[in-house]
């Protein structure tokens, strides 16, 4: 069988190379990398093992894996280990979507489009490693990997104030880092795993007394919960997207979001099941303050940007909710609520660009009646609102209605704190719709430059698979359930 | 629309034999707890007499709506767009109205809501049409999160009693003659099944405008007026009444939900009643009606009678889509919707004047006309309930005296615009009857308006009614209150003769004790006003309290760390003095340091963590 994920790898680490020195050519060549990731991906979900009866590989459940002896020393055992599971495949899927609609719509970018694209790439790549890297070290490579990029992306191609929103962010998230790193070597030495393999830390960390387990859940906890982010710990997002150049924020928001919670249910959840279950009062709680701080400043907020930073927040909060319900159910309804919130909050990060790009600002006191000189603008901006606040027939509404069910089961009543959030979460999406997009034109210019083709594509590429998964989420459920994780019809 | 009719005809013909078709939408794999078996949500549809008679009246008034468009609408901007929302609408509709469960119900409930959002806002340039918008999602936004925690709440009574321990492998659907869910869950009275059955009555009177979500419905007035006809008078707004409706027949209600829902609707049929009387707006007159209707509609369900409710939700869509359009053929000739600018239309329309007052006798329930009959179906029945419900009394008594005012304010429409011999506002065009796209809807449906309540006396039509199990009951016993009842009717349109007939106008006297209730009235008893200080005054509020909050607190610590961080690099700067004994007393005290923490901290660490 072909060695398919380092092959992906190894594409896109060429790639990225490619990119950066391709000059003014850089696009076409992000472009091409781009597509061959998307068939690659669509080719390792063709030969995915992970349904029933399968379980071929070394871990069981895991598809596709590779493990080549890395740094094996007396006491130390690093491989090279990788492979996918349904959780994984669904985002890695959601990473190649992003990586294509980003290109297209950053086609027009002329302020050193190799260092832009090549920076795109470099972060695709660093998530698509962090989504397959099996082996603590490879994880935390990975993980850093993504950092950097994204700290240029801001720091270069950001707004008036990049230098100190991209510090703040690199600052929060690598102090986070750091704290993740202490809570992985720890759980590798305590548990006496025999390597840093996924597969021996699961089996070791049965061992683990159940303080230790907690102990180490609550410094792996704060690596990844910083990066979801959760309250009071999100303040960099907010900056991080107000001057990040429109790709790079729907990169943030799409993919490095996903990377906690990825990394909370695989490297926190799964190999330390008594912790969650004990610290379970504290998770609903953070989870709950952040789906009402979320919500709650949106409605505040004047920025389009910041609105759908706030947004993300509260989406990330029902994410951590329902993995904190620590069921099969709430973890199915997490993975789909990130890829949802992936695609929809991409989406609406575009159409806030592209409204930045139209009329050079994205106040919401300013805007006014854009739909005469913007319709199709307007009608994208609408859409991504609609399904931001789980509209049926896109794709928020079968996460949202799946992570409900799976509230209502765990926890009964407590389910009507997001339900009532609901309201409030259309209230500030219908009254931003209301005051930018509708009513009397403003003192805007009449005749706007018009949206580029590109943009168009690239924010139609993310409707269409938003409709598409909305109307057959079966799709991806079908991918989640098939994985190695409690309860799943997989094991 | 044929194929609407068409199903409906078969469903006459064939009575008991019902279609239903499903597939598997999502499937939830099994979790411990509720639902061990694992869920299934499925899409299907279910041909039986309560959906049969709701397609017949989406597609008859959805083409209809659909045909005068074609006149109505033909110098607006934006037509693709209109037409394009309207087919989406009418396809959700039907979608809702074919739901063969639950799930699926809400799906295209959240479909036909957000259609309606659309249209209300389609002349979205106007701040009010915009603001109509949004008010109408949020408003029955309420009502929907109520319902969907009505069904988690069902589908937990259904998993605690079921047979099977858990939620069905295949869903739960509506079913006639025995579902395992009717099994599970009918007849009984428990307390979790009571919050559930009020949580449906929450989503129901979000969309149907029951008070106290009534708000909206005045305000989506916004919208095109063909717009009104189809969506905000004959079907989406029905929507909430067939929910009710379908929920007593497969699910049922405890009489505490009975009395809650006979309580909401009975006070919504004077509380709305009440203030159309006063309003000067053509189309708010109609739509305060349509809330009051619709408060027939409800009680009836309440009461127990849901066959009763649909069969004036039947045809009360007819007469009132025509009492839109026609109203809506007066806009299109004067562009004004203002009551007292018009006056002396009926001898220069004579088809939109004759089509108003079929409309509104309709309306006002004066026999033979369609809303006499299924009115008195209503009163008839709620009464006979009244012996073993006395606390029903109330709320009867309310939709009895609403009759009146019915007529009243009905008449009041028709004589300010219609009676007199000149228009009041000369600047207004001359008036002319639209094409014949528009005068065509207006004839079919006064036809409807004045036989569809004789349908019941059709045998297939009955036999439909009675399919659900709940035969409509209009017996000779009731004839003395029909005669009360008819009374009320003609003695509304009397005094609305004796006030406003002829071209008159009354003017209400400054000093006069009605003008605070006139006031009140006006003011929509302040609902909107409060509804819309709490938006803006206490959330907007609370919502920008919290974002300083953010900024200046949570970020402000951030910044203090900061701060805090700067200022000790700078000691630690200003500590590499370049003196070398100063170097190697902090070597010294590092290495003191280090010691401490070995022989100190180091063995209680071990001992709590390494030694487990």
């Amino acid at each position: 069988m072909l060695p398919l994920i380092s092959i992906i790898l190894a594409t896109l680490a060429v790639g990225t190379v490619a990119t950066f020195f391709a000059g003014a050519r850089a696009r076409w060549v992000a472009l091409g990398v781009s597509t061959v990731f998307l068939i690659e991906v669509a080719l390792l979900f063709a030969g995915y093992t992970g349904w029933p009866g399968y379980s071929t590989s070394l871990v069981p459940g895991f598809s596709d894996t590779e493990t080549y002896a890395w740094i094996h020393l007396s006491w130390l055992r690093i491989n090279y280990a990788v492979g996918v599971d349904g959780i994984s495949l669904v985002l890695i899927l959601l990473t190649a979507i992003l990586q294509i609609a980003t290109v297209i719509y950053s086609w027009g970018e002329t302020h050193r489009p190799a260092g832009y694209f090549g920076l795109v790439m470099l972060t695709c790549l660093g998530s698509f490693g962090v989504f397959v890297a099996l082996d603590v070290l490879l994880f935390f490579l990975f993980w850093e990997a993504v950092l950097v990029p994204m700290f240029f992306l801001i720091g270069y191609w950001g707004g008036p104030n990049r230098r100190y929103a991209a510090l703040k962010f690199f600052v929060y998230t690598h102090v986070a880092s750091i704290v993740m790193l202490v809570g992985l070597l720890a759980l590798v030495f305590y548990s006496g795993a025999t390597s840093f393999d996924f597969s021996s830390i699961y089996a070791a960390a049965r061992g683990l007394a159940p303080e230790v387990q907690v102990f180490l859940f609550l410094a792996l906890f704060f690596g990844f919960a910083v990066k979801f982010p959760i309250v009071p710990f999100h303040t960099w997002l907010p900056d991080a997207h107000v001057e990040a150049p429109t790709g790079g924020s729907v990169l943030l928001a799409g993919l490095l979001l996903k990377l906690g919670g990825y990394g909370l249910i695989r490297w926190a959840v799964e190999v330390l099941p008594y912790a969650i279950h004990a610290l379970q009062p504290l998770l609903f709680l953070i989870a709950f303050l952040s789906i009402i701080w979320g919500s709650v400043l949106a409605l505040a907020q004047r920025d389009l940007k910041r609105l759908v930073a706030y947004s993300s927040i509260n989406h990330m909060g029902i994410v951590l909710l329902a993995i904190a319900l620590d069921s099969s159910l709430g973890l199915l309804a997490a993975v789909l609520l990130m890829f949802a919130h992936g695609i929809v909050s991409g989406l609406l990060f575009m159409t806030s660009g592209s409204v930045h790009h139209q009329y050079g600002t994205r106040d919401i006191h300013t805007l006014g009646g854009l739909t005469p000189t913007a319709p199709g603008l307007a009608t994208l901006l609408m859409a991504g609102s609609l399904a931001s606040l789980g509209l049926p027939a896109l794709i928020g509404f079968p996460a949202e209605f799946t992570a409900f069910v799976a509230t209502w089961n765990g926890i009964g009543y407590w389910v009507l704190i997001p339900l009532i959030v609901l309201v409030v979460t259309a209230a500030f999406y219908l009254w931003m719709m209301q005051r930018v997009l509708f009513g009397p034109q403003k003192g805007l210019p009449a005749e706007v430059p018009g949206l580029p083709w590109y943009e168009s594509a690239g924010m139609g590429i993310l409707l269409a698979f938003t409709v598409l998964f909305g109307i057959l989420p079966s799709l991806l459920v079908n991918v989640i359930v098939n994985s190695p994780v409690k309860g799943f019809p997989g094991t | 629309m044929g194929l609407g009719v068409a199903i409906a005809f078969g469903e006459m013909l064939s009575p008991g034999t019902y279609t239903n078709v499903q597939i598997t939408w999502l499937h939830l794999p099994p979790a411990p707890g509720v639902f061990p078996n694992g869920f299934s949500l499925v899409m299907g549809t279910l041909v039986d007499p309560l959906s049969s008679l709701m397609l017949v009246v989406v597609t008859v008034v959805g083409f209809l709506v659909m045909l005068y468009s074609i006149g109505y609408m033909h110098t607006e901007h934006g037509l693709p767009r209109y037409y394009a929302e309207l087919s989406l609408f009418l396809a959700a509709m039907t979608g809702l109205v074919l739901a063969n469960n639950l799930l699926e119900f809400f799906l295209f409930w959240e479909l036909v809501g957000v259609c309606s959002y659309f249209l209300i806002g389609f002349y979205y340039e106007k701040p009010s049409a915009a603001s109509a918008a949004k008010e109408a999602f949020l408003v029955t936004r309420v009502g929907d999160i109520m319902f969907l925690l009505g069904i988690f709440l069902f589908f937990y009574a259904y998993a605690t009693a079921g047979p099977n321990g858990g939620w069905a492998a295949n869903g739960f659907v509506f079913a006639h003659n025995g579902s395992p869910f009717l099994a599970g869950v009918m007849g009984r009275n428990t307390p979790l099944l009571t919050v559930a059955g009020l949580m449906i009555l929450g989503g129901a009177a979000g969309k149907s405008a029951q008070f106290p979500l009534h708000v909206w419905l005045p305000d989506a007035m916004e919208g095109p007026t063909t717009v009104s006809a189809l969506i905000h008078a004959a079907t989406m707004v029905a929507a909430g009444v067939y929910l009710l409706a379908v929920t007593s027949v497969f699910i049922g209600f405890t009489p505490t939900d009975q009395l809650a829902i006979v309580a909401v609707g009975g006070f919504t049929t004077l509380f709305a009643a009440s203030m159309a009387v006063v309003h000067p707006d053509i189309k708010r007159v109609i739509a305060y009606s349509t809330i009051s209707q619709l408060g027939y509609m409800v009680l009836a369900v309440g009461a127990g009678f849901a066959m009763v409710g649909l069969y004036h939700l039947f045809t009360h869509a007819f007469f009132k889509a025509l009492l839109f359009l026609a109203a809506g053929s007066v806009i299109h000739a004067l562009g004004t919707q203002d009551l007292f600018k018009m006056g002396g239309l009926k001898k220069h329309m004579r088809v939109t004047a004759a089509a108003f007052a079929i409309g509104g006798l309709a309306l006002a329930g004066i026999p033979p006309f369609a809303g006499f009959w299924s009115k008195d179906d209503i009163l008839g029945s709620v009464y006979s309930t009244l012996g073993s419900h006395p606390l029903y009394w109330p709320f009867f008594l309310m939709a009895f005296a609403a009759v009146f005012l019915t007529a009243y304010y009905i008449f009041r429409a028709w004589f300010l615009a219609f009676s007199g011999d000149h228009i009041r506002d000369p600047t207004l065009p001359p008036p002319h009857e639209g094409p014949w796209v528009m005068q065509v809807p207006l004839v079919i449906l006064s036809g409807f308006a004045i036989v569809a309540g004789l349908f019941v006396f059709a045998p297939g039509f009955a036999s439909l009614l009675s399919g659900a199990g709940i035969p409509p009951t209009y017996t000779p016993t009731d004839l003395g209150l029909s005669a009360i009842s008819v009374g009320l009717g003609a003695g509304g349109i009397g005094l609305a003769w004796s006030l406003w007939g002829n071209g008159r106008v009354y003017v209400l006297p400054d000093d006069s004790a009605l003008q605070p209730l006139r006031r009140l009235l006006l003011n929509r008893y302040y609902f909107k006003v409060a509804y819309d200080a709490f938006g803006l005054r206490v959330v907007y509020t609370v919502a920008r309290g919290a974002d300083f909050f953010d900024r200046f607190v949570i970020d402000g610590t951030v910044h203090g760390f900061e701060r805090m961080f700067g200022a000790a690099s700078d000691r630690l700067r200003r500590m590499q003095s370049g003196v070398v004994s100063d170097y190697a007393a902090y070597v010294i005290a590092g290495l003191l340091a280090i010691f401490v923490l070995l022989l100190i901290v180091g063995p209680y660490v071990v001992a709590r963590l390494g030694g487990a």
